[in-house]
């Protein structure tokens, strides 16, 4: 048998290493910032999607007959999915007529309420909304919407409002805390 | 990709089956022993609706109002085939009661499988199955689910967990306005037009034909539409030309040929004959019933002889006509991201443009054949974007009457066109 020999200096470093990686590896891995990152990610996430909702509404509700359909129709572009711009477009005439009838002139203001559905690539935000006075064919100035919006190359987008037979569907559901859904099979 | 692959679903849907061609089956009107149509059917075109059951409800009281939007034939003995979009076959399966869904031949018979499959195809990757499964375990398999919904016996909205996939559905339908995959028929629709799908727009209504003569027969062709950019070659947008803002010029033109009426007069002679004497009658000729003596008197009486062929040429009048233009979501994107690289601050100027009633205007008329005619044009457009512009042109005719009497019910037809919109972009040569 061979002996090799060890220095006490080298030994007491040895030693103060393995305790340093030990302690190193125990700090890392009971460290509290890292448990709280990814609800730090999902919270952030979850600003720039109501944002996104914010802002989508606010364009949307913000009417001046004078300034004309295009320029209205242009500003909620801006902030919508091609395919959801294009499913507003398509039922924008009828609306615009009647605020040209009206001689609308409304600013409007909104609220991220809560998020009522997650699948990942898409988000669905209750809203509360407030204007500036009523838009025609109804004397209210604060209601509840229920907007889809989707996460696109250019960051998150208005899609589209929800339909009256998915809100119900969503309130039938009550109030139980959101849940990440899983894509469905068919 | 999910467009594509959209498509491609509708696609394989889009053959009718040879099985409906078989002898006392209302379809074998409709299809012939190969699968083709018949030609004897005519042909309505297409027909726009804005049913409560494709109308999305907004905050406020607001509402965008979506187009329904069936192709539709008329057989010769008055039943309708309606031809949905493929999101109005959607809210139809949705809404299958409001919708006029159920009171379809098509949806009692075989229909149900491929509406089944057609459900499957395009909503399936949306469905949590697993959720399904969970609350209704009496669901062995999805299309069990889907028969449910379409029976009205089950809601399928709290079942879905995507939603942009209805988003792209309706945008398909509007660019991809030919898909179509599911043939629906109601027997006696031209009586019952109101209750049918798409209402009684185009729908032939001859007046009651004689007796002694042939039905009146109707047939018509579509209307030839055109919207087309006429100069530039090269339009530039206006911010690049900024001495003449030349824009572009766009052109319409709609020929609506006469819808053909063929009626057919009986025509009678009169003729002397010898009738029964009426009281206070003096009888002067034999009605030939056997009596030796006169038990008749001498009259005239209208016989059949033949029936006249009358063939009317009806114009069917342009009512209305609408063109507009509007950027596609492809170059908006391009111009908001990859020339927004380059070019900071690019953004899109004016992505829509009301071009007829707005820009220009149109005027039509008639000639003495019955072909009426429409054109229109708006110059100088100032298109100040890039890219490709979708052109569309919705026409509205005025129906035909004949003697007062409503022959043909209004035709909306439209038309899809495109055009391009360049700028120069400084590029560095090696």
């Amino acid at each position: 048998m061979k002996e090799i020999p060890i220095s006490k200096r080298n030994l007491i470093i040895a030693v103060i290493l393995a305790v340093v990686i030990a302690a190193g590896i125990l700090v890392i891995e009971n460290w509290p910032l890292h448990k709280e990152q990814s609800s730090t990610a999902s919270t952030n996430e979850d600003s720039l999607v109501s944002t996104a909702a914010v802002n989508a509404i606010e364009k949307v509700f913000q009417v001046n007959y004078q300034e004309g359909k295009d320029a209205w129709l242009e500003r909620i572009c801006e902030l919508s999915t091609p395919a959801g711009y294009e499913l507003f477009t398509a039922g924008a005439d009828r609306m615009w007529e009647k605020y040209v009838d009206a001689k609308s002139v409304v600013t409007a203001s909104s609220q991220a309420v809560e998020k009522v559905a997650d699948n990942g690539s898409e988000q669905v935000w209750q809203m509360t909304i407030t204007l500036s006075s009523p838009l025609p064919g109804s004397n209210k100035t604060q209601d509840t919407a229920y907007v889809v919006l989707a996460k696109t190359e250019s960051g998150w987008k208005f899609d589209r409002f929800l339909m009256e037979e998915e809100i119900n569907a969503i309130r039938a559901q009550g109030k139980t805390p959101t849940t990440t859904v899983e894509e469905g099979k068919k | 990709m999910k467009r594509f692959f959209l498509i491609i679903v509708v696609m394989t849907l889009l053959i009718p089956s040879a099985v409906y061609a078989q002898g006392t089956d209302p379809w074998s009107e409709v299809f012939q022993p190969d699968g083709n149509l018949n030609p004897d059917l005519i042909d309505l075109g297409v027909t726009t609706d804005h049913p409560d059951w494709m109308s999305i409800e907004l905050p406020f009281g607001q509402s965008i109002d979506l187009d329904a939007n069936y192709h539709r034939y008329q057989t010769p003995s008055g039943n309708i085939v309606v031809l949905p979009s493929a999101s109005t076959l959607f809210f139809m399966a949705m809404n299958p009661q409001e919708s006029g869904l159920t009171g379809s031949y098509g949806s009692l018979g075989n229909g149900y499988g491929s509406l089944i499959s057609f459900l499957g195809l395009v909503a399936g990757d949306n469905l949590d199955w697993s959720k399904v499964q969970a609350e209704h375990p009496e669901y062995t398999s999805p299309d069990q689910f889907w028969g449910a919904v379409l029976n009205g016996q089950q809601d399928v909205w709290t079942y879905f967990s995507g939603w942009g996939f209805i988003t792209t559905l309706l945008q398909m339908t509007w660019n991809d306005g030919a898909l179509r995959s599911l043939y629906l028929l109601y027997l006696n629709g031209s009586q019952n037009c109101a209750a049918i799908p798409g209402g009684c727009s185009g729908i032939v209504t001859p007046p009651p034909p004689p007796r002694e003569c042939p039905d009146p027969t109707v047939s018509m062709q579509q209307p030839v539409l055109v919207i087309q950019k006429t100069a530039p070659n090269n339009p530039l947008v206006v911010g690049q030309d900024t001495e003449n803002r030349r824009g572009a010029d766009i052109q319409v033109r709609v020929t609506v040929p006469p819808v053909i009426f063929t009626w057919y007069e009986p025509i009678y002679e009169e003729r002397d004959v010898c009738r029964s004497t009426s009281s206070g009658e003096t009888a002067n000729c034999n009605t030939g019933a056997g009596s030796a003596i006169n038990d008749g008197v001498s009259d005239t009486e209208m016989v059949f002889k033949e029936c006249r062929t009358h063939v009317e040429h009806l114009p069917d009048a342009v009512a209305s006509l609408q063109a507009t233009a509007a950027l596609d979501a492809a170059s908006q994107d391009w111009i908001t991201g990859r020339l927004g690289q380059t070019h900071y601050e690019a953004f899109v100027h004016q992505a829509n443009f009301t071009l007829i009633p707005g820009i220009g205007s149109w005027t039509g008329g008639c000639d003495g054949g019955g072909t009426c005619t429409a054109t229109g044009q708006a110059l100088r457009v100032p298109f100040a974007d890039p890219g490709t512009f979708n052109l569309r042109m919705d026409v509205v005719t005025t129906g035909t009457r004949f003697l007062g009497v409503p022959i043909t019910q209004p035709r909306r037809v439209g038309i899809d066109g495109t055009m391009q919109v360049y700028v120069a972009l400084p590029a560095l040569v090696p």
